[in-house]
């Protein structure tokens, strides 16, 4: 990148906001998958004039901006493959406005999930996905990949609560995408469209959620199952019994063996363990809920059942499941986690599939996740540094995406295709829709400077 | 005038430990001279005490900090502090900028203006001051 | 290949299991202020990757970001994947320091206390009116802090101590110089021996030290090995005052700030809020406290080198004091009461002090 251009853009955000120093280059290389590549520079932006006229440099000199939040998505989303300027929104992080009676509020892409929980809980509000890495991640990022959580089965994900956008398009210019109104079919849905677009359509400066109010009570108890199918079987039970619960997560064997071999919890080595709560405003409703998950459990021959009496014994039930990713991130130097996602009726059929593809590759391969909506993280180990392990590692993803879509899912749930899996769109894509997708991407940005290199938009 | 590389105003009053001081109306303007500003480098606190806070001469009256310096900002006068500039509780890095203007630090009701003729005042005291200065400090950088 | 460097031969899978989750952004003070990844843990870890991969080198260009942590360890206690990071900072930096990258204000402290007793290079120690080096039960350990920047806070602990009548007495101290192994230094053994030799020349049976780092170094730090082979009993003033008996109480909503060093390096938590929700029925925590604690930004040799980011932290801190209207933000540390009153704009009608001189306060009060 030549320095007039990295003159232009000093100009527009300051000196203070912009930098191509080494230590701000590796940090920008990365997020938390596997992947790395390093930028040009680095500028964070204040406001939206700003973004408009770091996008109006960049258009006009055809030069790669990647958005970033907090970086912590797992497919290399934020990974610049071809160089370029990261586009840091941290600084962006104000909440503008919570209006409950219009049940929304308005904020800032690098307000921090957390905050806006924090800012909404005297309100007794809250905004539902509830992301993993809700803690750091921001809202910005959470719009960009349509961040999901654990509470998706009953909640949705983030795009069930996007109304309005405003968003700044590749050449400058500054757009606003839907309503500040609960219900909204004026036109094109533009805005659904720019959530989970994973920076390749817009910059997102400004947005409007809708909010919910927090349920009060909640009802939590820990199953275990001798075998898969039986698990699986009351999964799908459960959902024909007309309770949805607010939570329902699996856990299988290698999971749990990694746990009691790191932590002193001493879980059953069961082949899965389900975790359920169910929420509402009243213990009595909640309780029950649970009442009709603990009935269809005891129908598929659950081995043991405990419920919790009270919210300290519920946080004891939920050890377990808060652990597996930190346990299963200090057994070997690396891994990956993927979120294959796959219709409920078929999460017996993808753990077993899980268990061959563990075998085939002699790979230790742990799987938990978020039954109720079919959202499995299979978190597979390996060393980076042998080269064999290595590509092992690579044949067992490719096949796990084979068999999702072979059982009528998907390659992401939740994480996005980034790079990680944008060789792998064509197995879940036809042709047509993958050229509709190139089709809408040059509409958007027909020089092709936002995020480059993601999602396969540029084959063909 | 300048003396040995400082910039040292004439009209102004000096305590010992370098702080000036300048009459206004019925107070006086203090703040931190350019020898002691350098010597310091980048302020980075300020102590700005209570409006009406008692001051001795001679005493301390608030701290102020740079980086590598702590250090006592002494009352030249005995009288009152009458108010501050609060422009250096955000940006202290004013008196490195501009020690004699907006760098000033605080305003004091003095008991008897009289007392600014026992500080160190014209050039020929002020040479013979700050040449004396520069050797005791010649050994601190 | 042979590692290069002692960082990599003690810490390298640890560096690698960092697994770029970025959880740690969450707590980082220097993120907090600065919002630069690089300055989070997680940016320090893979510039420490790129080092060890061969693809960046261990220099100069890296000093702002290794040099500017507070080695706080919000991160590592946060941290899904069990990185120890300030440790392996510390490493780092003293890798650094044997290639010649060093912060100068680190290389200074170093020089400082090879020439003085204390951090500051000041001259005269203050004695607060009070005798020396005599024979007592006790020896209360002030710490560099509250002997040149935080006198009046010392001043009101020993008048506690006096009005509880603790046989105590001040030795001359010499800075117990834990803090250079922080800054990619080591211990200065001389400045231990003489700390040793001086406190056990009064016959105490224990010491209370008044600063949390002392605390750690003396209890921790081989040097200090010989004081704990004599069967010297080592207290934070925060775990003395706790088994005492203190009457007096406040309606005023009072706070309390963790220290890095008391809570999250020495797992003391609970005595100082025993202590203080004994005299202040309205206690409040604040959004971040125990293990979550935010750093006021004064640790590991930051206040000195980077004192601009260092009072942002700070004010960052307090503005959680304020957010939850205490009038009073009591912690267990000088340095950190440095740093958070630096830090306080005239505006902040907030007070903020050592337990003890808000007991000592309160008991003046009462008389």
């Amino acid at each position: 990148m030549n320095d007039d251009i990295k003159k232009a853009l000093k100009e527009i955000v300051g000196e203070d906001n912009f930098t191509d120093r080494l230590i701000d280059m590796v940090s920008y290389s990365y997020d938390a998958s596997e992947h790395s590549s390093r930028p040009d520079c680095a500028v964070w932006a204040e406001n939206v004039e700003q973004v408009s006229e770091i996008l109006k440099t960049a258009d006009k000199h055809r030069i790669p901006v990647i958005p970033r939040g907090a970086g912590t998505g797992l497919s290399g989303m934020v990974v610049p493959v071809k160089g370029g300027i990261v586009l840091d929104l941290n600084r962006m992080n104000r909440i503008l406005k919570i209006s409950i009676e219009d049940r929304l509020a308005v904020v800032q892409p690098g307000v921090v999930y957390a905050d806006l929980d924090r800012a909404l809980a005297p309100y007794g509000f809250f905004f539902p996905p509830d992301p993993g890495s809700g803690s750091v991640c921001t809202l910005g990022g959470n719009v960009a990949t349509n961040a999901g959580g654990v509470k998706g089965a009953k909640y949705g994900t983030t795009r069930d609560y996007v109304l309005g956008l405003q968003v700044v398009r590749a050449d400058g210019r500054i757009m606003r995408t839907g309503a500040s109104t609960i219900k909204c079919v004026s036109g094109y849905d533009l805005t659904r469209l720019i959530v989970g677009s994973e920076g390749t359509l817009g910059v997102v400066t400004e947005i409007t959620l809708k909010i919910n109010p927090k349920p009060t009570a909640a009802s939590t108890a820990v199953a275990t199952f001798g075998n898969l199918e039986d698990a699986g079987r009351a999964v799908t039970r459960i959902m024909s019994s007309g309770i949805i619960p607010a939570v329902m997560e699996i856990m299988d064997l290698p999971t749990i063996q990694a746990i009691n071999q790191n932590t002193d919890l001493g879980l059953p080595e069961v082949e899965a363990m389900l975790l359920v709560e169910t929420d509402g405003y009243t213990q009595v409703e909640t309780d029950y809920q649970l009442s009709k998950v603990v009935e269809v459990f005891k129908e598929n021959h659950s081995l043991d059942i405990k419920q919790a009496a009270s919210r300290d014994e519920a946080a004891v039930l939920w050890k377990a499941r808060k652990s597996a990713y930190a346990v299963l991130a200090r057994i070997q130097t690396h891994f990956v986690l993927e979120d294959v996602t796959v219709p409920m009726g078929r999460i017996t059929d993808l753990l077993r599939g899980i268990g061959d593809i563990s075998k085939k590759y002699d790979l230790r391969i742990a799987t938990f996740g978020h039954a109720g909506d079919g959202n499995l993280h299979p978190q597979i180990l390996y060393d980076g540094y042998n080269p064999d392990e290595t590509a092992r590692m690579k044949q067992a993803v490719a096949d796990l995406f084979k068999l999702s879509v072979e059982l009528n899912g998907t390659l992401t749930g939740e994480h996005g295709i980034g790079i990680a899996k944008a060789s792998f769109m064509s197995l879940e894509h036809d042709d047509v829709e993958m050229e509709t997708m190139r089709a809408v991407k040059r509409a958007f940005d027909p020089n092709n400077i936002l995020n480059p290199g993601k999602m396969a938009l540029e084959a063909n | 005038m300048d003396i040995g590389g400082y910039n040292m105003p004439e009209d102004l009053y000096y305590e010992p430990n370098h702080w000036w001081v300048k009459q206004d109306g019925d107070l006086l303007v203090m703040g931190m001279d350019d020898f002691a500003q350098k010597l310091a480098g980048e302020i980075v606190y300020v102590q700005l005490p209570d409006d009406g806070k008692k001051i001795t001469a001679g005493k301390k009256l608030a701290k102020v900090e740079s980086g590598k310096w702590l250090g006592k900002v002494i009352a030249p006068v005995n009288g009152v502090i009458d108010s501050v500039n609060e422009e250096l509780e955000e940006n202290p890095g004013l008196i490195n900028e501009d020690c004699y203007g907006k760098g000033w630090m605080y305003k004091i009701k003095p008991d008897d203006a009289g007392d600014l003729s026992k500080l160190i005042t014209g050039a020929e005291a002020l040479t013979k001051w700050i040449n004396e200065e520069i050797e005791k400090y010649a050994d601190t950088e | 290949m042979e590692a290069k460097y002692d960082f990599e031969r003690k810490y390298r899978k640890q560096i690698l299991q960092c697994s770029r989750c970025g959880y740690c952004q969450a707590v980082c003070p220097i993120f907090g202020i600065t919002h630069r990844p690089s300055f989070n843990a997680r940016g320090k870890m893979l510039l420490l990757k790129e080092v060890m991969d061969g693809k960046i080198d261990l220099n100069e260009e890296l000093i702002d970001t290794l040099f500017q942590c507070t080695t706080c360890a919000a991160c590592k206690e946060n941290c899904p994947s069990g990185v120890n990071v300030p440790e392996i900072i510390k490493q780092a930096r003293k890798d650094m320091v044997n290639i010649g990258s060093c912060h100068p204000a680190f290389t200074g402290m170093n020089e400082v206390l090879q020439k003085n007793t204390n951090i500051y290079a000041e001259d005269e120690p203050e004695d607060f009116g009070r005798e020396r080096n005599k024979k007592a039960d006790y020896v209360y350990f002030v710490g560099c802090v509250g002997l040149y920047r935080e006198d009046e806070a010392t001043e009101a602990t020993l008048d506690l101590l006096d009005r509880l009548d603790v046989d105590y007495t001040l030795v001359d101290e010499a800075c117990c110089s834990g803090v250079l192994e922080d800054v990619g230094h080591s211990i200065n053994t001389d400045l231990a021996d003489k700390n040793i030799e001086t406190i056990l020349a009064t016959g105490a049976h224990t010491v209370i030290t008044g600063c949390p780092y002392c605390y750690r170094t003396f209890k921790n730090k081989d040097a200090y090995a010989p004081l704990r082979e004599k069967g010297i009993q080592l207290v934070h003033m925060a775990q003395f005052l706790k088994d005492l008996d203190i009457s007096v109480t406040t309606d005023l909503k009072v706070t309390y700030h963790d220290p890095c060093d008391l809570g999250r390096h020495c797992g003391i938590y609970e005595e100082p809020r025993q202590t203080i929700r004994k005299i202040a029925p309205n206690f409040v925590e604040m959004a971040h406290h125990h293990a979550d604690s935010l750093c006021c930004g004064s640790g590991g040799g930051v206040r000195g080198a980077f004192p601009k980011n260092s009072l942002k932290m700070a004010r960052h801190r307090l503005d959680e004091a304020l957010d939850v209207q205490a009038d009073v933000l009591l912690t267990e540390c000088n340095s950190c009461v440095h740093n958070l009153a630096n830090a306080k704009l005239r505006k902040d009608k907030i007070r903020i002090m050592n337990t003890t001189q808000f007991i000592n306060e309160l008991m003046e009060e009462a008389e």
